[in-house]
């Protein structure tokens, strides 16, 4: 026995080293993302990098509060994404609780059917969704609002949301709505007292998922919006211009996107993976 | 389409305990129809939103893929299959579904692979794994247009901290990856295994968590070793975990775009230039619709196919075992 373990031992010593080179290395990018913002310009492209510095948050300033060079300053950039983001989870949540309520339901005759087509329209690649988009929002003058970007973004949550809610919604034991029932309670008191309480953990679960799903997004911003809806996301491509890129404003540009997310996604991880297997991992 | 009638298991299987406290009540038929109407009613915004995101752009995707129709002419002609006929013939666009087919199995595999191989030596809890853990959430969590931006400055031939790093290695310094289409695959091959992998890893994580010890310990006092614990056992019980990160990688690589764009832009040329980009292209830079709509009606046929199979793989898997480990 002893020498069995013996003989195990190096390979499981070297497959964690494996791991923890991996992890490591994965962070070198977030590293590197984090000191270019925290670098002079003029120290920011040395070769060796320098490790050590004294850390400036010009590049901050610059970013938040707007220096000349920038056709729009990206703190409205970053406000832009923050009213997409919240509007367009405000409006998934409202669209998916109901929507949710009646796919428990066994009484409802359709709910399998609804059920497996909404999870279905996961699949439905954005892109194609995104020509029509386009064409009608150009037609109604549209392109450049909140709207146009909301209501996409709204839809394409739908089904991971829809299927959180209504995972937890299922789990609800049938004793506490059948003593309800018993207690005369009527269905929009059941639902307002005691089913909206009980999906709460699954409601912050979908509105986590939906917010960051809609604050990482790229592709919406990019075909339907031109300047004043403009995301973040989208307008950190600007910052590579015909002279080259502008490192520090680039990566403090950055760090503003990625930071609010990144503690957000270390705190409730466990729901984020629970969420984004459509509530099937708990 | 085709998609809304698929039928899934997905649902069925989570609903089993469900059904028998359906024919436990016994309503009367009016009472039936009645809460139906309230359900669909609960549905509406739901499926108003939903049809106006998915049924509407196909159908009108269909119309406009028969027609030479452009935003920069106002004169739009019936010509029938021509685009469709064209589309199949022209090599480029053949080439892009190549792209995407060949990206979306490496990647995919790649991920899976790695996934399985951290989560084994992942999932005990240890004050070490659960720093891991949080660390491997870090990837994710980057704006995936975030990542390809710094992915391309860390690849930077002058300046980039990758040819810096090689250099110390020993291997040859500056490289200039994005400049040839081997070294540019690799790139984006690299950026998605570093962003997805955490997925799969945290996804397969909680399935091993969930795993019965007993089975485990017992080959072990048997004297099963690593590997043979691993094959024979915890792959055995986490297949429905195994699928379901299949299934939703797959479908999220078969959407990726942000990378592509921004890390190479389809180049050098068009060589890692996928379907997805082809159709952003033809349709947003050229304003071709005509032609757009039908390379998106092809991309919808393709996904409608495996659209079912997916599902089935996803219903089969919660049907087996998730039920026991995760749904109770």
């Amino acid at each position: 026995m002893k020498e069995r373990k013996m003989r195990i031992r190096p390979l499981t010593l070297l497959s964690k080293l494996i791991i923890w080179v991996w992890i490591s290395a994965s962070m070198l990018p977030i590293i590197f993302m984090v000191s270019t913002s925290l670098k002079d310009s003029d120290i920011a492209r040395q070769m060796p990098p320098q490790w050590i510095f004294k850390p400036k948050f010009q590049n901050y300033l610059d970013v938040l509060v707007g220096a000349d060079g920038h056709s729009q300053g990206f703190n409205r950039l970053l406000l832009n994404s923050f009213i997409v983001t919240f509007t367009s989870t405000i409006l998934c949540l409202l669209v998916a609780f109901p929507a949710a309520i009646a796919l428990s339901q066994p009484k409802f005759t359709r709910r399998k059917f609804l059920s497996s087509w909404i999870l279905s329209t996961y699949m439905f690649p954005p892109i194609v969704a995104i020509i029509p988009v386009f064409i009608f929002a150009g037609k109604i003058n549209a392109i450049d609002t909140y709207p146009v970007l909301a209501i996409p973004y709204a839809a394409f949550n739908l089904p991971v949301v829809i299927w959180i809610l209504r995972s937890s919604i299922e789990q609800i034991p049938k004793e506490i709505e059948e003593a309800a029932h018993v207690d005369g309670t009527n269905g929009w008191q059941y639902i307002s007292k005691i089913l909206f309480p009980l999906t709460v953990p699954a409601l912050a679960t979908g509105a986590i998922l939906s917010s960051i799903l809609t604050w990482n997004d790229f592709l919406f911003g990019l075909a339907l919006t031109r300047s004043s809806a403009k995301t973040a996301p989208v307008g950190i491509q600007e910052f590579t211009g015909m002279y080259g890129t502008d490192w520090g404003s680039l990566s403090a540009a950055s760090v503003t996107i990625v930071a609010p997310v990144l503690v957000i996604a270390i705190i409730v991880r466990k729901r984020i993976v629970s969420g984004l297997t459509f509530g099937a991992v708990k | 389409m085709r998609k809304a009638t698929s039928k899934v298991n997905f649902a069925s299987a989570i609903n089993g305990q469900k059904l028998a406290r359906s024919n436990s009540e016994p309503a009367s038929l009016s009472r039936k129809k009645h809460s139906n109407r309230i359900f669909w009613f609960q549905m509406t915004p739901a499926l108003i939103i939903l049809l106006i995101m998915t049924i509407a752009p196909a159908i009108y995707l269909i119309s406009k893929s028969f027609t030479n129709s452009s935003l920069l002419d106002s004169n739009s002609q019936f010509i029938g299959l021509k685009n469709y006929q064209s589309v199949l013939t022209d090599s480029s666009q053949l080439h892009a579904a190549r792209v995407t087919g060949i990206f979306v199995v490496l990647v995919v595999l790649i991920e899976m692979v790695s996934g399985l191989f951290f989560a084994q030596f992942l999932y005990k809890k240890t004050r070490a794994n659960s720093v891991a853990g949080a660390l491997l959430i870090v990837p994710f969590a980057v704006a995936p247009a975030v990542a390809a931006m710094i992915f391309r400055e860390l690849l930077n031939p002058n300046y980039g901290w990758v040819d810096y790093f090689m250099g110390l290695v020993g291997l040859p310094p500056q490289v200039d990856w994005l400049g040839n289409s081997f070294t540019s695959w690799i790139a984006l091959i690299v950026l998605d295994v570093w962003q997805w992998t955490p997925y799969v890893t945290l996804i397969l994580i909680a399935g091993m968590s969930a795993l019965p010890e007993e089975p485990l310990e017992a080959a072990a006092v048997d004297g099963a070793n690593t590997w043979q614990i691993f094959r024979h056992i915890s792959v055995r019980l986490m297949a429905p975990f195994i699928a379901i990160a299949l299934v939703l990688r797959t479908i999220q690589a078969f959407k990726t775009f942000d990378s592509f764009l921004i890390l190479t832009g389809g180049g050098p040329g068009d060589s890692t230039s996928p379907v997805n980009l082809e159709i952003y292209r033809v349709a947003l830079q050229s304003f071709r619709v005509g032609y757009a709509s039908s390379m998106a009606i092809l991309l919808l046929i393709v996904t409608s196919i495996l659209t079912p199979v997916l599902l089935r793989i996803l219903g089969w898997a919660t049907k087996s075992e998730v039920d026991k480990l995760a749904f109770k």
